[in-house]
């Protein structure tokens, strides 16, 4: 209704530079809603436990969350682009057997084992990609159909076992830190980085927020859509496959049995970041509040010993909440944006 | 034909019924009476206000001021209150669930229930009362899907009228009409009109309208131009009055024109487009004119890769450019404005400046990165030539004026230096201010020797801007007409021809 009655011309340019950055504000008010409510939980974690303020429970915290962001990372590039991908706690576990197992039973160097497994998560993530743009079959259906098979692969591979030991180098970077700080929790921050970038300052980028905003209008603007939504589908199989490196490191094992229900965590996280499911539209650092959030929320079931099996259920109201608390705040932040341009515009 | 005796009392009067949406005027203090046993023929140009005036008369808007009464009641703006004083309406576009069956279809969300279970035996017998006025022969336990689009629009008849309906409306009923069902149609249109019905028939078509209608209603531009029995107007009469504005003095001198750019051969496309062969020259402003449906955007879609052609080629300077491929489309140095702009056009979460740059992802980047500089160069370009006018390139083009929208999308092409501009109803939706400025744009790009190919509904535009017109009628190119003969009145004619009309 508000952007109907904007058939006028608009005034002067004036005062330009104030305006874009009140946007500016008004977007970090925004992405602060996340942030105060994950400060709220760590100030009432750390009154109703003394564990909770501790190096080892916050190390141990960023720890586990390191591996939900990364595949949440290339669950976001997905869902930026409208679709969905059920598939990546299944790849994350065929990835984890494939790296241990290649290296065990054929004897091929380490290198080799983590490059294959990587490419098998890539090449998943092309089938569901093409699936999607060339079939037209829908994501949810793909990808779901995608899940059962590659989780079935990860169990006739590994024959329902864990593989172990795994190579000792998968045990060395999990001890490693750099000052002070474990080195998976950077190269995870790292990641997160260079998906920012991607996202934001290459044409790449720019493909996908207009592919997933209006794929008519991206079309019609020269933008190669089926290709960009293949590519998001390409990423999101990779960072699922990384995340299986990841997992086997912390396992210290190749588990076939690692991610399962995981897909729906990490689309939490996605959507409680602020990446809207209609695509197009959010941030990559959102994605990172998101995974921090329902790591908290994990972290106080454990430590406030939650009976067993309620913690199912509180996490899944602090999902509701969150996410009705951000679809609430953002309405209002939004409708105030466009109030202020519109004004300002006459 | 019936002639209709003025002292008898309309069934339903309206008094100076005005509507108006941001930015235009609708509806400007239109009367109307409608007499019982008449069918009045409501024409007049691609929004002239037809559309409203009916949803007005049905209930779905709210006058801004005016009334409406029916029996000398005045009428709520509701469609409940609008079906209950008797106003029947059926809408242009078929509004059948296509798997519910045809009784469930007519008594739609007023299925007789018990406790929420639905009495099948009921509703069948409620819905042969309905169908027998209008399609005894159709079953009413038949699928909506099986109907054929004859059989669906007589279902919607059936389901429009009760037993207290006393006017029907009908917005362009015939549209995926057969010849034959046509008369079928109107078989059924003079019978429930010899039962006192007042019936309103909206129809492009004025060879339609001289078939059925007692009298002509003509309204342009929102406003009541008049009503005239039938038997008193030729179609000559109804054109005139149609498109007798005072075409303002727009009229776009003409420019040296070079060599043929765009040169389109034979595009076919079954049911759509038959055998559509043009071509537009550097500098030379070429209008494809029509009313809707007639084709011109599906030409324009068949050109740019969009939707796929059966046969035919495109060819820029004399290169083939590949079908089905925007891309391709683009890189021959096309370019499109589309005539949805937020469905088509532009990605409204993006910025200005981002959906400024969408199709330049080349001139804006270097390995892959983009590049701010550039940019705001391609940006500042844009906003100074265009007066673009926005508080800042970053705001989300959503903000923006529907002018200002508008030339966001033509100043996309600017910055890839485009030989073939494509332009669908490039002033469709804005103010009288932007309408001139895009205009001003346009003509600008033509002296540029930039070949443009343009879609408009708007009769000065049409008028004013081209050199060439191509008039299209029901998927084809039926006349061109030149500089030296172009006038409403001739577009108009070969527009409106029958469909089965001879050249």
């Amino acid at each position: 209704m508000t952007l109907e009655s904007a058939d006028k011309p608009n005034g002067p340019a004036t005062g330009g530079r104030t305006e874009a950055g009140s946007l500016r504000v008004l977007e970090l008010i925004q992405s602060l809603g996340l942030l105060s409510v994950i400060l709220l939980c760590g100030i009432a974690l750390t009154v109703a436990t003394p564990v909770f303020l501790t190096t080892l429970n916050i190390t141990n915290l960023l720890f586990a969350a390191t591996i939900i962001a990364v595949v949440a990372i290339g669950q976001a590039f997905v869902i930026l682009v409208a679709g969905i991908d059920l598939s990546v706690g299944a790849v994350l576990a065929l990835s984890s057997v494939l790296c241990v197992g290649l290296n065990m039973h054929y004897d091929v160097p380490v290198a080799v084992s983590v490059l294959a497994a990587l490419a098998v998560g890539a090449l998943i993530g092309l089938v569901n990609g093409l699936a999607v743009t060339a079939l037209r079959v829908p994501a949810l259906i793909a990808t779901l159909a995608m899940m059962s098979v590659v989780r079935g692969a990860a169990y006739l591979y590994s024959g329902g076992q864990n593989l172990a030991p795994v190579p000792d180098i998968f045990v060395d970077i999990q001890m490693t830190r750099l000052f002070g700080i474990p080195v998976v929790i950077l190269f995870t921050l790292l990641l997160a980085l260079a998906a920012h970038i991607l996202l934001t300052r290459t044409t790449f980028g720019r493909s996908i927020y207009a592919t997933g905003g209006n794929p008519v209008a991206a079309r019609l603007a020269g933008i190669p859509t089926a290709r960009v939504v293949v590519a998001a589908y390409v990423i999101s199989g990779f960072m699922a496959a990384l995340g299986g490196l990841m997992i086997t490191a912390r396992l210290e094992a190749g588990a076939a049995t690692a991610g399962v229900g995981m897909e729906l965590t990490v689309i939490s996280a996605v959507v409680i970041g602020g990446i809207s499911l209609f695509g197009g539209e959010g941030k990559i650092w959102g994605v990172l509040l998101g995974v921090l959030l329902l790591g908290l929320v994990q972290n106080a079931v454990n430590l406030l010993r939650v009976p067993p099996n309620w913690d199912y259920i509180v996490s899944g109201l602090v999902i509701a909440i969150a996410a009705a608390l951000d679809v609430y705040r953002r309405r209002y932040v939004e409708a105030g944006l466009v109030r202020r341009t519109q004004r300002k515009g006459r | 034909m019936t002639v209709v005796d003025p002292i008898r009392t309309p069934v339903l009067t309206a008094r100076g019924l005005s509507k108006s949406f941001p930015g235009v005027v609708a509806l400007d203090g239109v009367d109307l009476d409608l007499f019982p046993g008449e069918v009045n023929a409501l024409v007049g140009e691609n929004g002239a206000g037809k559309s409203t005036l009916i949803k007005i008369m049905s209930g779905l808007y709210r006058p801004d001021s005016g009334e409406l009464r029916v029996g000398g009641e005045p009428v709520p703006a509701a469609p409940a209150a609008a079906h209950a004083a008797g106003i029947a309406t059926i809408h242009q576009d078929h509004n059948l669930v296509p798997n519910m069956s045809v009784a469930e279809n007519i008594l739609l969300g007023h299925w007789p229930a018990r406790h929420g279970f639905v009495s099948k035996a009921t509703q069948i017998e409620r819905a042969s009362r309905a169908l027998a006025m209008v399609a005894p022969h159709i079953r009413p336990g038949t699928l909506a899907r099986r109907l054929s689009p004859a059989e669906g629009q007589l279902v919607e008849i059936a389901r429009a009228l009760s037993e207290n309906s006393r006017v029907l409306i009908m917005d362009e009923p015939t549209t995926s009409l057969s010849g034959p069902e046509i008369e079928r149609l109107f078989g059924i249109v003079r019978e429930l009109k010899s039962r006192g019905m007042a019936i309103v028939f909206v129809s492009h078509w004025l060879e339609e309208v001289f078939a059925i209608a007692d009298r002509v209603t003509v309204l342009r531009d929102g406003h009541m131009i008049g009503t005239r029995p039938a038997s008193d107007l030729t179609e000559a009469d109804v054109i005139r009055m149609m498109v007798g504005r005072d075409v303002e003095a727009l009229d776009v001198p003409p420019r040296p024109v070079g060599d043929v750019v765009l040169d389109v051969q034979g595009i076919t496309r079954a049911g759509v487009l038959d055998n559509v062969s043009f071509s537009v020259r550097a500098g030379e402003i070429v209008t494809l004119a029509g009313l809707v449906g007639a084709g011109r955007s599906e030409v324009v879609n068949a050109i740019f890769g969009v939707d796929p052609r059966d046969s035919g080629t495109v060819t820029v300077n004399g290169k083939p450019v590949r079908p089905n491929n925007p891309i391709a489309a683009i890189e021959a140095g096309i370019g499109y404005v589309p005539e949805d702009r937020r469905g088509q056009g532009l990605v409204g979460q993006l910025s200005v400046a981002e959906n400024l740059t969408l199709a330049s992802f080349h001139e804006i980047s270097s390995g892959g990165f983009v590049r701010g500089a550039r940019v705001r160069t391609i940006v500042e370009r844009a906003r100074s030539a265009m007066r673009i006018r926005m508080a800042s390139p970053e705001v989300p083009v959503s903000t923006l004026s529907g002018g200002n929208q508008q030339k966001v999308v033509i100043g996309r092409w600017l910055a890839r230096a485009p030989r073939v501009l494509i332009l669908d109803e490039p002033t469709k939706g804005v103010d009288v201010g932007a309408k001139a400025e895009i205009g001003d744009i346009i003509v600008g790009l033509a002296k540029q020797g930039v070949a443009i190919l343009l879609v408009s509904s708007e009769m000065p535009e049409v008028i004013g801007f081209s050199d060439r017109i191509l008039v299209m009628r029901a998927g084809r190119i039926v006349r061109e007409v030149d500089r030296a003969s172009k006038s409403p009145e001739t577009v108009m004619q070969y527009a409106t021809m029958g469909q089965g009309a001879a050249l």
